[in-house]
């Protein structure tokens, strides 16, 4: 494989090309953006071909043997009550930490775009939780939330906003643990994409709207608002998106935390049904309907919201 | 009246400054903290915000009684590759695309971005399949292959937009006085396209090094292991030593955030054109 890429490094003309006959423009575009594709084309959209294949199989998920069995995962799936229950919780906790974050997000984007002392400081310590990896937010977080040892308990304890220690990794909060640990984790992602778009609002814009006195609440709603339209739109997509197929941080949260069955989402569903059950292909027809809903609900996303001037 | 009104905003524009970086960075300091207590204070009640007797025992044993710096080597070798592939497979294809007209360019273009909507979950399992019949389960190249095409379609896209905003002319003017394509490419086009270049090694690096996924299905030998699975291992641990998975977690929290903050006023730039997948 480094060998396609020394092919495709911008150099590759002066080698390849013989001195009589050089490669025309279109010859070298494709050249370039070849090992691209070749990549994307075996490591992404083959592997999503061979999931839609293997949903059709009952396969092992290490050994070689396969019987074809149709729809079969798809019947059987619709009769499978841990499915809907794990579509159910992948729903809440996508649905739960998307609002949260978007509104979060918003507010703090509204606040850093204000001029102050340090303004960049605390621009760059804000995305901190979003540049950590996965794995040290939930260990800083399970220890914070810790029943026994954790400060988050001790503090609510002694300053006597509860009376007993709160088990947050118990059936009873573990979902909503986990909902608070992911906003704090991605939120900064909205932040920063909504700051982004407030620099470049035209400042005359509220200029004008203020020598026509429009209060404060008028400018906000009249001009930021409709402004921040298309970057919401597209933020509540992404993030929408990833919520829902998000493995890492849910699984890890409910790691040996023993009501890991209360957040047992989609994709951990998917994860568990191929690498503990080993049951690949019915694994791969859980995926197929996870991206299945996924295609569903943006298209339907789009006909709801979708406007043609935010086209950006 | 008005002034009191003004004053009372500014004072709550602060107080929202410092609540907005308390929630960000206390959690962190507080891992900071533990990591440097001695494990009998680490469990402490009340606990100490700040070391009574600060020590670095914890990451005297976190590196000489666990395999931490294989793991380290091991990312910071993953992480590094990722980021050269990706850059020299996604800087030639970007370039391609923006310069060389060719059949079927923006259909490209387009199927490219589509592919960014696939998360990891949806093509492990084939992924996996796919690794084993070419024998590279359990090796860092199976590694390297997956994170460079995981990235390729945002760092193309990002790319892309980059190199759109350098002028054509400047490269045809270049040309015209007898610089071949790749001096202008190396002396014009490479220097207007850094701030591109790092926003995209950035964000081609945080994946990388954060990937939990892949590892965990791809590795199997410890000595393999990157740092978030290796480092899961050590939390798994029946009773688990708070203090040496915090001073773990500084130590990989530590690299993420340096790299970050080096390069952190290029991402601005590229945030506006589309962010970070995550």
């Amino acid at each position: 494989m480094p060998g396609l890429a020394d092919a495709a490094a911008p150099d590759a003309p002066r080698v390849l090309a013989r001195p009589r006959r050089r490669l025309s423009p279109a010859r070298l575009g494709l050249l370039g953006i070849l090992p691209a594709l070749l990549l994307i084309g075996v490591l992404i959209l083959y592997p999503v071909g061979y999931a839609i294949w293997l949903s059709f199989f009952d396969k092992h998920s290490f050994f070689p043997a396969e019987r074809w069995v149709g729809l079969g995962n798809y019947a059987r799936l619709i009769r499978d009550a841990e499915f809907w229950d794990s579509l159910w919780k992948g729903t809440v906790y996508a649905a739960g930490t998307t609002a949260l974050q978007l509104g979060f997000g918003l507010v703090s984007a509204l606040l850093l775009h204000r001029a102050f002392r340090g303004r960049t400081v605390v621009r760059a310590l804000v995305l901190f939780p979003y540049m950590i990896p996965t794995i040290v937010a939930v260990i800083v977080w399970r220890w914070l939330l810790n029943e026994t040892f954790g400060l988050v308990d001790y503090l609510l304890v002694a300053w006597r906003l509860t009376r007993q220690p709160i088990a947050w990794l118990s059936v009873d909060h573990i979902m909503t643990s986990l909902i608070a640990m992911s906003v704090w984790q991605f939120a900064p992602f909205v932040t920063l994409s909504v700051l982004a778009r407030l620099q470049t609002i035209p400042l005359e814009l509220y200029e004008a709207a203020r020598v026509d006195g429009a209060s404060a609440w008028a400018r906000f709603r009249f001009i930021t608002l409709p402004q921040l339209r298309g970057v919401m739109f597209v933020v509540i997509l992404l993030r929408g998106i990833w919520m829902f197929t998000k493995f890492d941080t849910v699984w890890l949260w409910g790691e040996g935390a023993g009501a890991g069955a209360e957040i047992r989402t989609l994709p951990i569903y998917t994860f568990m049904r191929t690498f503990t059950y080993y049951q690949a292909g019915f694994g791969a027809a859980l995926s197929v309907i996870m991206f299945l809903m996924l295609m569903a609900a943006t298209a339907l996303y789009f006909r709801l919201f979708w406007r043609d001037e935010e086209r950006a | 009246m008005r002034a009191v009104r003004a004053r009372f905003g500014l004072a709550c524009l602060y107080l929202g400054a410092l609540g907005l970086s308390a929630q960000a960075i206390l959690p962190l300091l507080w891992m900071l903290s533990t990591s440097l207590k001695p494990p009998r204070e680490v469990l402490a009640t009340p606990p100490t915000l700040i070391p009574a007797a600060p020590t670095l025992e914890n990451f005297a044993r976190l590196l000489t009684q666990t395999a931490f710096i294989t793991y380290f080597v091991n990312s910071v070798l993953v992480s590094g590759l990722t980021v050269l592939l990706t850059m020299a497979v996604g800087a030639a294809g970007a370039y391609s695309l923006t310069r060389f007209p060719f059949p079927g360019r923006e259909s490209i273009a387009r199927l490219i971005l589509c592919t960014y909507m696939f998360a990891p979950i949806m093509i492990v399992v084939p992924i996996y399949i796919l690794a084993r019949r070419l024998g590279i389960v359990d090796t860092h190249t199976a590694l390297v292959l997956s994170y460079s095409s995981f990235c390729l379609p945002f760092s193309l896209w990002l790319l892309r937009a980059f190199f759109q905003s350098i002028p054509i002319e400047l490269e045809e003017a270049a040309q015209v006085d007898g610089a071949g394509r790749p001096r202008a490419l190396v002396y014009i086009v490479a220097p207007l396209a850094l701030p591109g270049l790092i926003a995209t090694s950035i964000f081609t690096f945080t994946l990388a090094w954060n990937d939990y996924i892949f590892t965990r299905i791809l590795i199997v030998s410890d000595e393999l292991k990157t740092l978030p699975v290796g480092v899961q291992d050590l939390f798994s641990a029946a009773v688990v030593d708070w203090g040496l998975v915090m001073a773990a977690g500084m130590l990989i929290t530590i690299p993420a955030l340096a790299f970050f903050m080096a390069v952190q006023r290029h991402l601005v730039a590229g945030w506006g054109t589309g962010g970070l997948k995550g």
